[in-house]
């Protein structure tokens, strides 16, 4: 730090040295670890997102420990470890303070998955000092003045300026016509909520959309005839599609094929990896979801087929979602960030995460654009990327840099 | 048939309201059956529901066990199957648990009994939900039919197959456990346990099996109610929750000790839920739900068929 | 009040807990110890709060979220709209708590036991959806760096124990306070026997309102102050099931409708959920709740009262529920208090005038006119079903007429509560003895004597002497839960007799006695009319009543068929043929002749 460490920050120091005997330790002491953690939620409605992460992250950890460790600080193999957030903002918190307070040694983390459970951890690990980075979307994560926050996806916001003007592009270029208007169909939660706003706040309009239908539900929705009839009405030239849970997006997909608005009758555009996990394909099938585009802040792209294929023989999973690439990313980053630091050191941690900009290695084929982040803690320079499920997969298709497949309007047959 | 747009929609809602209603009425049912012969109150019915909704699950898709039966004869066998499985778990669970904290013998001591009640349903419901968690996993999961996709066409109107079948399924077993209580020896010596169980232990009526047969009836229904939904809606082990207020609503509206009101109420629920989206932002739908739910508390607390009891 | 003895014990006891934490909390070094000890004083204050109203009066809450919520978004909201810092915004929480508890208590208070509970359960969860519509799905409180003691955003986590603490130290005394007050004493007596409270003049609504504000207004102070700590609001963590549930099982656990109970629940259960979760919840997921699950029935089942209770039971000698001291007080002498002398000339006590009710399509009460003399000794008789106990819940103020006056002592008593007419002067007893049954004989008087006295002290010797005029000085401290009959109706008359009233409603005070109980109890109401109070009885058996009463007056169906003295009334011959039969008409006749 240039100035001094302001009153807060020393007391908080004070109180890091008191309550968990370690604040700054000497650079050059031999360390045999570099120790990771991971806050996500293992029990509860999301501990299918938590797993997914355990076993990006894990894969990672082995991969780079095998490698040899981190080796600016001697071959220091990376250790991971994890806390169950629970189903609730509280049981995340205590992880997260349960797990600084264990393990002092901790030089980075990621985690919540959930955004309410990020930010309530966040709140944590910038007091401790901690860098953390994470998937969730909301603006408000890294909307606090936080130092010690990173955030590896683009925010909502930025995702809905970048996914209509691509979606538009792609509908004009496969049926002539640019789509006049638009419906949207979201549950509450926050990452919709942070989507949608800027799009009804004049977004749309630039874009020359009119919005005919819009409608917002609680999630779990019980039944999705009302919300599709008033669709079915209002016949939109394309839906936006901002479900953040699979259940919801079972009953408004199968609805929207009871209703005859499916098979590209009425084109879907969507956002979140919610859309793309294996379990949606079991429970409605792959037919049903064939064509169906939606963006996301990271998908496996070209380039990461060997990481996949490693993932599915490793886990059984049929393919890596984003929950899984990020959490692999996200150990690679830590890890250059430590080679960096060339100490295990929260605060030179820091300043090295701050100071990435990667453009190539395993951090570069785990997220799209290159990896940097401005002083909010967010990264800039990021395109948008879009899956599409052909056959019976998600694969990425836009950017074409990045395209595995490419991708087409779903016109009516 | 072209309607105008507003009656279209209020007739699909109604249809959808109805449907849906089907599935809960029965879920209400079971739970009436409980409420209404013991008077507890039971927090992990939701929970049931979910273990009837994973017994058909495992019947059909997860294990296909009754594949044989085709993807639309399987999944409703598969949730009338779910009954008696839930039944029988639902016998231990009285045998060896609730009934220490029910029953005649437990309600002549002052308070304790209802104490006692409370803990051990939440207790159970967070055994079920979490032990669930550890059986099934928390990949959300659902019964593959095409039911649930598939409607039948009246004009304009659509109606999901899925919900059709189950409320069908729903009105079936109505009369069956209305025939049951009306005219068993089981049937009325349960209902003779419901309203004076002092007096029923004096005319010779075990009320305690009694009550096991009422609690066991009363999980094993709304399980059967669960495997229905398993065909419409994809669920996991936390599922539970989303519907004991639903549950609770539809039992009080129709009246406490009334089956035939649990049936009604469970489908006001459903139609208030499902039409409220025509003059309420969709999110308040639930809150809606909570509204008539307080509305009858305060303006007719017996319900629609129940009785007031309460003699000073 | 309670004798200061006891009073004392629970002071030193408070402050010896606090002093405890206070040390433990100096002495732990990890940041995450604090926050679980600052958990568990929280939800404490929270299961506290509950307990002021759901343990004391009965009247279960399932939704105590919606207090803890309201506080907590008045917090956060006030720190992000109008930098408002927690010192204030919790205060307010606490008052909007407590407007939400009015609120929320006018309409469903209406309504009793499970119905309540059930209502409860509505209104955090429709609040949830309507946070979750105003776009307030999640909010974090803002870092405020440069102020941040203003802002209760210490660095030091022990600075927010010391918080929870101060306000689980203002739960414990405001706990104390209501058991030892009045106000204790009123709820007690609503959860054991509501209406009998209400008939002995304890304005049973006031005191819930009373009851559930205050609940209100501490759950909203500490969800304001769980706000501040979690630093993250959402609607689910606020409003959510599990949040109206944890203060209850704490309760329960720990000892429904005592002072420590919550504290113990909380101590024991919360650090035992988390430390699961710590240690298993990676390991199985799941395993946590599962075994949470199995402890909670377990222990539910050994001690279906509270682990409070259970450690009472067992290491002290059982005393009654209720606030009664240790020593007993002198009974005031009779003719200090007495009431007015009996009037030579009888005036009118208690006229009613064409009282008609209805139950659906049955007449219960088909135009009354009835007319009891002050200081006469009235009966009522009829077949069971014709009235007689409607009779009297019109007069005293449970049902309404649908027609007709009723005018006591020359005034309306149209439209006035239970223990508004109880306060006029109308005492009673029931068909079915409504005894308070864990409160002693003497409690059980106290609490009718709270309508005429000002304070306990008078209060108790107004019960003393009630009980003196039964005959009933010597059981004074016997638990009612074990009385014999005789004993439960001649301590029901003392409870309507403490404050002195001047009409007394005895509804079947003889049935079912054998025949020396009989001549004790017609001593007894002798006695009392003698003393000038004015007795209204019900009864059916025609024996004692000739022999204990001036008038008469024999109802049908709904309907006075005959009224009068006794002589003339058993020969009248309608009366005959609706009740008594050929068989008395004979055996009247041989008599007189």
């Amino acid at each position: 730090m240039k100035k001094g460490p302001t009153r807060r920050e020393f007391g908080s120091g004070l109180a890091l040295a008191g309550a968990m005997g370690l604040g700054f330790r000497p650079a050059l002491a031999q360390t045999k670890e570099v120790r990771v953690a991971m806050i996500a939620p293992l029990s509860g409605p999301w501990a299918r997102q938590g797993q997914l992460m355990r076993m990006g992250a894990d894969m990672a950890i082995e991969e780079i420990n095998q490698k040899g460790g981190v080796r600016a600080l001697g071959g220091a193999k990376m250790v991971l470890v994890v806390a169950d957030a629970g189903d609730s903002t509280e049981k995340a918190k205590n992880a997260a303070q349960r797990l600084l307070a264990q393990d002092p040694d901790l030089v980075g983390g990621t985690g919540a998955w959930l955004s309410s459970f990020t930010l309530a951890v966040t709140e944590v690990t910038e007091r401790a000092q901690l860098p953390m980075l994470t998937l969730s979307y909301s603006d408000l994560i890294t909307g606090r003045g936080f130092k010690y926050v990173f955030q590896t996806s683009p925010t909502a916001g930025h995702q809905a300026a970048e996914t209509l003007p691509t979606a538009l592009k792609l509908a004009e270029s496969a049926t002539g016509k640019r789509p006049k208007t638009v419906g949207i169909l979201m549950d509450n939660t926050a990452s919709p909520t942070s989507f949608a706003k800027p799009l009804r706040e004049g977004g749309l309009e630039k874009l020359g959309l009119k919005l005919v239908v819009d409608q917002v539900f609680t999630p779990p929705l019980s039944d999705a005839t009302p919300l599709i009839e008033k669709v079915r009405t209002a016949r939109p030239d394309f839906l936006l599609l901002l479900l953040s849970a699979m259940p919801d997006n079972k009953l408004v997909l199968e609805k929207l094929d009871e209703f005859k608005l499916s098979k590209g009758r009425l084109p879907l555009v969507g956002n979140g990896s919610p859309l793309g996990t294996p379990e949606l394909k079991d429970t409605i099938g792959a037919d049903l979801l064939e064509g169906l585009l939606f963006s996301v802040a990271d998908w496996p792209f070209k380039g990461d087929e060997e990481i996949v294929e490693r993932f599915k023989k490793r886990t059984g999973e049929p393919w890596m979602t984003q929950d899984g690439i990020t959490a692999y990313g996200d150990m690679w980053i830590l890890k250059e960030a430590a080679e960096r630091a060339g100490a295990a050191d929260r605060a030179k941690v820091t300043e090295a995460l701050r100071a990435l900009d990667l453009t190539s290695g395993p951090v570069a084929l785990s997220f799209p654009g290159p990896v940097r982040f401005d002083e909010n803690g967010r990264r800039v320079d990021v395109p948008m990327i879009f899956a599409q499920w052909q056959n019976g997969v998600p694969v990425t298709v836009f950017p074409p840099e990045l395209a595995l497949a490419r991708p087409y309007w779903i016109k009516e047959a | 048939m072209e309607l105008p747009p507003f009656l279209a929609e209020f007739l699909q809602a109604l249809a959808a309201g109805v449907t849906v209603g089907g599935a809960y009425a029965l879920m209400c049912i079971g739970l009436g059956i409980i409420f209404g012969s013991m008077r507890v109150i039971n927090f992990a019915q939701g929970d049931f529901l979910m273990l009837g909704m994973y017994v058909a699950f495992y019947l059909t898709t997860g294990y296909g066990i009754l594949s044989f039966l085709g993807p639309y004869g399987g999944p409703i066998v598969a949730a009338f199957l779910a009954g008696p499985v839930v039944f029988a778990a639902g016998w231990l669970v009285h045998r060896f648990i609730v009934s220490r904290v029910t029953g005649a013998g437990v309600a002549a001591s002052e308070g304790a009994g209802a104490y006692g009640q409370i803990i051990v349903t939440l207790g159970l419901s967070l055994i079920l939900q979490n032990g669930g968690l550890i059986l099934f996993g928390s990949t959300p999961t659902a019964i593959r039919t095409p039911l649930s996709r598939s409607s039948w066409e009246i004009g304009p109107i659509l109606l999901n197959q899925a919900r059709v079948v189950s409320f069908l399924v729903a009105v079936a077993l109505v009369v069956a456990v209305y025939l049951f209580l009306a005219r068993t020896r089981a049937g009325k010596s349960l209902r003779a346990a419901a309203d004076n169980s002092t007096a029923a232990i004096y005319m010779g009526i075990d009320v305690d099996r009694a009550h096991r047969i009422a609690w066991s009836l009363g999980v094993g229904i709304t399980a059967v109610a669960g495997g229905l939904l398993a065909g419409s809606q994809s669920f996991q082990p936390y599922v539970g929750f989303d519907f004991v207020i639903v549950m609770y609503a539809g039992v009080v509206l129709g009246g406490l000790g009334s089956i035939l009101g649990a049936f009604w109420g469970g489908l006001l629920i459903g139609v208030v839920q499902q039409m409220s989206t025509l003059v309420l932002p969709y999110q308040l739908q639930n809150t809606a739900i909570f509204v008539v739910f307080l509305l009858i508390i305060f303006l007719r607390p017996q319900g629609l068929f129940g009785q007031i009891t309460e003699r000073t | 009040m309670r004798a200061s003895v006891e009073t004392k014990r629970q002071v030193w006891a408070i402050l010896a807990v606090a002093l405890v934490v206070l040390g433990v909390s100096l002495g732990m070094q990890s940041a995450y110890y604090q926050l679980v000890l600052t958990q568990v004083l929280l939800w404490a204050v929270l299961s506290l709060a509950w307990n002021i109203l759901s343990g004391y009066s009965g009247y279960f809450s399932f939704g105590h979220a919606v207090f803890w919520g309201l506080g907590a978004y008045t917090v956060a909201l006030g720190m992000i709209y109008l930098d408002l810092p927690p010192w204030l915004g919790i205060p307010l929480g606490g008052v909007i708590g407590g407007i939400a508890g009015a609120v929320i208590g006018y309409p469903t208070f209406r309504l009793r036991g499970h119905y309540f509970a059930l209502a409860m359960l509505a209104y955090p969860l429709a609040t949830l959806y309507v946070f979750q519509w105003l776009g307030y799905q999640e909010i974090s409180l803002p870092m405020k760096r440069q102020a941040p003691v203003l802002y209760m955003q210490f660095a030091d986590p022990r600075a927010y124990v010391v918080l929870a603490l101060g306000l689980l130290v203002i739960a414990l005394a405001i706990s104390l306070r209501v058991e030892n007050s009045r106000f204790g004493m009123a709820l007690l007596a609503i959860k054991q026997n509501e209406p009998a409270a209400e008939a002995a003049g304890i304005d049973t609504w006031r005191w819930k309102m009373r009851a559930i504000m205050l609940s209100g207004a501490l759950a909203g102070m500490a969800g304001g102050l769980y706000a501040v700590v979690l630093l993250v609001v959402t609607p689910e963590s606020v409003f959510g099931m599990l949040v109206s549930a944890q203060p209850l099982i704490l309760a329960l656990f720990g000892g429904v409708g005592s002072l420590w109970g919550p504290v113990i629940g909380a101590a024991v259960l919360v650090p035992l959920a988390e430390g699961l979760n710590g240690e298993l919840g990676d390991v199985l997921p799941g395993i946590q709740g599962v075994v949470y699950g199995v402890a909670i029935i377990a222990i539910i089942l050994c001690a279906p009262e509270g682990v409070y209770w259970r450690l009472r039971d067992r290491f002290t000698k059982p005393r009654p529920a209720g606030i009664a001291s240790a020593e007993p007080a002198p009974s005031m002498p009779l003719s200090a208090t007495a009431p007015a002398a009996r009037l030579e000339e009888s005036g009118e006590l208690l006229v009613l005038r064409d009282i008609r009710i209805s139950f659906g399509g049955l007449r219960a009460l088909d135009g009354i006119d009835l007319i009891v003399r002050e200081g006469s000794l009235h009966g009522i008789i009829g077949p069971n079903g014709a009235g007689k106990t409607t009779l009297f819940n019109v007069v005293n103020g449970f049902l309404t007429p649908d027609k007709g006056r009723i005018s006591f002592g020359g005034a309306s008593l149209a439209g006035l509560r239970p223990n508004q007419v109880c306060r006029r002067g109308i005492g009673r007893t029931f068909q079915v003895v409504r005894a308070f049954p864990r409160m002693s004989v003497l409690e059980n008087v106290i609490v009718g004597a709270f309508v005429g006295a000002r304070d306990h002290v008078t209060a108790e010797r107004m019960a003393r002497t009630a009980l003196d005029r039964v005959g009933l000085a010597d059981r004074a401290a016997a638990i009612a839960g074990g009385l014999t009959t005789r004993e439960l109706r001649l301590m029901e008359l003392a409870r309507a007799l403490a404050p002195l009233p001047r009409l007394l409603l005895l509804d079947e005070t003889l049935a079912g006695l054998g025949h020396e109980d009989l001549a004790g109890i017609l001593g007894v109401i002798r006695q009392v009319r003698e003393e000038g109070v004015t007795v209204l009885i019900i009864e059916h058996t025609m024996q004692a009543m000739v022999q204990l009463v001036d008038e008469f007056s024999v109802l049908d169906h709904g309907r006075l068929i005959a009224g009068g003295r006794p002589e003339d009334v058993v020969r009248d011959r309608r009366v005959i043929e609706a009740y008594l039969g050929r068989r008395w008409m004979d055996r009247v006749a041989e008599t007189a002749a």
